[in-house]
């Protein structure tokens, strides 16, 4: 068999975590090959070993039968491996044969040869049907355009091998169908393309064969046409449910209604946004990347300017315009990327811990020492933070350790309801779990939680209901007994139940 | 006993402080006594309230650089008041109270408008100057009343002047708003992360607001300085001053890149520099050579900060270490 990549016995572990076990299978030269699996299943950690971005691993990777071991992304491209990036890596303030030909530009001497780039630029684009004008300017180009432009990178850099990640995430259906029928023109040239994606749909359109990853191990490469959608889903979530946190008893959850949100838009976004969440719930938010989660929360909490829809917390209405109106409703929330967004570098856990209310530890004027440094020491004791110390600065600690900083920043607020957005992204099984005890002792005080997450044995083990996004509408609600990880994968892809 | 990065680095400025004053005193011992020492002190008073005042912008991560314009209009203004017979103690609140307002225009335009704290100051520095030139049609203001002077220029203590003991004050003040309140938390929050800082509920805009009419402040008081030590005010007073605040910050250990700085730092900052500046000449170097020796100084201690970075970075790269 003509093979263009092996993987063998490839294995890649971070610290505390393995996200590729000993996986092997090969891409046959010329076909489409879909790679599937749920969020952190290793298909990036696979792509990145690929295509470069980790060049530290164990086994062996080979392109057209010969191992290789690229160093970096370049050397990767040289060897006519490209990838089209998820999220699209162009220059906005270039030309389109710029950003085709960067790096690469054809001279005349000291000069670019503006000339021929045009020119070389314009049979690429040909090639690929694109409208596209070389010496056009990239202000105004879509998403679907980009998208284009990085693959005629690719065709440039005379790319045997494509890899497309997530390529469709932020197309529109229309852009979908052209960069569908450039994947099958790429396949007549004899091109082999390597295609990640969450949508079913293309993968069912579009690939050869599929290879199904789940948890870093391979679960196996079958023929498209002999696998069904349905069980092509089961294979992607048959984990072995005993490893993980089941829930213990059922929850009191109270029939107060803490937080209502009614028909919350934000053009472009997302649409018809509707949900209640009860006093001692914890409500789950699932969806695939792309479903707008974040953007929900973040205009709830009004980090984000609001649209149209109304917003109801405690039985009153709440125009929740920034941040401070819903420190003062109540509302809390622990964003999705630490480092930019929950703490703040150089400062202390005390500082930090502090930072949402300074207010109360104000005495004439002055913040009162002892006292931030007592609800500090308060918090970091009762979440176990490590090391448990008021004065270590907490961009030093660990993930999982500056995410309970950040938590803790919340909860001495006494802010009641908590918007958790990925809260065990990026940190390792203990921190998860102590996490998850940490979210069960919050309801079972009273407080109300919605936990957006991308791991669907977190939403099933912790929440008590759970609404699905997909595309930016909620398109189903699912209560705890019902809850599988087949359907809310099934809601996330498809939108229906099956 | 915890040592924070921030006391390496003043105690570095010191101990370099202290062999300067030790390189010069060998070469001149002219240079040590009583008197030049009090030249020193207070040849940096002007720029050390224009350097505090801008350390608080510049922990926010923004800057100022309007802060040599303001000066001036400060000084032909309450120059004018006080030559037409406002009491001095008024003119000195009307002063600050001028100060003030211009900081919190640049505060306005880089909240409210979004602009670019380099930028909207850039702006602003040349507005305020060309105020300063408008109000007095160019002419300096001359014959300043002895009583306005005293308050600056006056002796309290053997031959130390008042507007040292104001730069001491100021710098007190400055401190515990750093340190002891709210408003002081929130600049390092916002320099340090802003984005997470308005998420923690913080209102942000207000508290540079606020820092940035706190800048003025620092400008208003060196301008009134400056205009009592000389008894003249020119309305091209304090052009490029900005820069040697800066400098003076960012010899002592504020990050450009907001987050970072100390008032001590910034005060060991202005007073070596000054203490160079004293330096050469007591040496009998040419004054052309000042400005190379600056430069040099601001460039070195920029390095100083590299160094720390990096080592402050192979020290995370370690695993995480319980004590």
């Amino acid at each position: 068999m003509d093979f263009a990549i092996e993987f063998q016995h490839v294995t890649k572990t971070f610290p505390g975590v393995v996200a590729l076990d000993d996986v092997s299978f090969a891409v046959r030269r010329g076909e489409v090959h879909a790679l599937v699996g749920e969020n952190g299943a290793g298909k990036s950690t696979l792509l990145n070993i690929l295509h470069g971005g980790y060049s530290e691993y164990a086994g062996t990777v080979k392109l057209n039968g010969t191992p290789v071991q690229f160093r970096n992304p370049h050397d990767a491209i040289h060897a006519g491996v490209s990838k089209v990036h998820q999220e699209i890596s162009l220059v906005p303030n270039l030309t389109v044969a710029q950003n085709i030909f960067l790096g690469y530009e054809p001279r005349m001497g000291p000069l670019v040869d503006f000339h021929k780039m045009n020119r070389d630029a314009e049979n690429i684009l040909k090639r690929l049907r694109s409208p596209l004008r070389p010496d056009g300017l990239m202000v105004g180009v879509s998403a679907g355009e980009m998208q284009m432009i990085s693959v005629a990178k690719a065709l440039f850099h005379d790319a045997q091998v494509i890899s497309l990640d997530e390529p469709t995430s932020s197309l529109s259906s229309a852009e979908t169908d052209a960069l569908m029928s450039i994947v099958r023109e790429l396949k007549e040239h004899g091109i082999t393309i390597f295609y990640v994606s969450h949508r079913l749909d293309e993968v069912f359109d579009l690939s050869d064969r599929v290879t199904i990853l789940r948890d870093g191990k391979l679960v196996g490469s079958y023929e498209t046409s002999e696998i069904s959608r349905a069980e092509l889903i089961r294979k992607m979530v048959g984990r072995d449910v005993s490893t993980f946190a089941t829930r213990k008893q059922p929850r009191r959850v109270q029939p107060e209604v803490v937080l209502e949100v009614e028909d919350l838009s934000s053009p472009g976004l997302f649409e018809d946004i509707r949900f209640s969440l009860h006093k001692g719930e914890i409500l789950g938010f699932a969806g695939l990347v792309g479903a707008k989660r974040t953007d929900v929360m973040r205009a709830v909490f009004g980090a984000d300017p609001v649209v149209s829809g109304k917003v109801t917390v405690h039985g009153k209405v709440a125009r929740i315009t920034s941040p401070m109106d819903a420190l003062e409703r109540g509302i809390g929330l622990v964003p999705e990327n630490r480092k930019t967004e929950g703490f703040v570098r150089y400062l202390t856990n005390e500082a930090n811990i502090s930072l949402t209310c300074l207010r109360r530890f104000q005495r004439l004027g002055f913040v009162d020492r002892s006292l931030r440094r007592s609800n500090a020491d308060t918090y970091i004791q009762r979440l176990n933070v490590n090391p448990p110390r008021s004065d270590f600065p907490t961009e030093n600690m660990s993930g999982g350790n500056q995410q309970k900083v950040v938590v803790a920043k919340w909860l001495s607020t006494q802010a009641d309801i908590l918007i958790l957005d990925e809260p065990t992204k990026g940190i390792d099984v203990g921190a998860k779990a102590e996490m998850y005890a940490l979210l069960e002792d919050l309801v079972a005080a009273g407080k109300s939680i919605i936990l957006v997450s991308s791991e669907l044995p977190e939403l099933i083990g912790l929440c008590d209901r759970a609404v699905v996004m997909k595309e930016g509408r909620i398109v189903a609600e699912v209560s705890a007994d019902e809850m599988s990880e087949e359907l809310l994968l099934n809601y996330a892809m498809e939108g229906v139940a099956s | 006993m915890k040592v924070r990065l921030d006391t390496y680095r003043e105690l570095g400025i010191s101990i370099a402080l202290v062999v300067m004053i030790g390189v010069f005193a060998f070469i001149n011992p002219v240079y040590i006594r009583t008197n030049n020492l009090i030249d020193i002190v207070q040849q940096s008073t002007v720029n050390g309230m224009l350097a505090i005042g801008i350390t608080f912008t510049i922990i926010t991560g923004g800057i100022d650089l309007s802060v040599g314009s303001t000066f001036a209009v400060v000084i032909v203004s309450v120059g004018m008041l006080v030559t037409n017979g406002v009491p001095p103690l008024v003119g000195v609140a009307i002063g600050i109270i001028i100060g003030l307002t211009l900081g919190i225009v640049n505060g306005l335009l880089i909240t409210k408008m979004k602009l670019q704290p380099f930028i909207a100051t850039l702006g602003m520095m040349s507005v305020y100057r060309g105020v300063a030139y408008v109000m007095t049609g160019g002419w300096p203001v001359v014959r300043i009343p002895r009583e306005f002077r005293d308050l600056t220029d006056g002796r309290v203590i053997g031959e130390i002047p008042v507007s040292v003991f104001s730069l001491i004050a100021f710098a007190i003040i400055a401190h515990v708003l750093l340190n002891r309140t709210r408003f002081g938390a929130y600049l390092y929050a916002i320099g340090g992360n802003e984005q997470a800082t308005r998420l923690s509920g913080v209102n942000v805009d207000r508290t540079k607001v606020f820092a940035y009419g706190f800048c003025g402040i620092g400008a208003a008081l060196a301008g009134m300085v400056l205009l009592g030590r000389l008894g003249s005010g020119e309305p091209t007073a304090g052009i490029t001053y900005e820069l040697l605040a800066i400098a003076a910050a960012a010899v002592g250990g504020t990050s450009l890149a907001g987050g970072k700085g100390t008032i001590t730092g910034t005060l060991l900052g202005a007073l070596l520099l000054s203490a160079l500046r004293v330096g050469l000449i007591v040496a009998g170097m040419d004054s052309f050579w000042q400005f190379i020796a600056t430069g040099l100084v601001i460039v070195v201690a920029a390095y100083f900060e590299v160094i720390q970075q990096r080592l402050r970075f192979q020290r995370n790269k370690k695993p995480v270490v319980t004590p």
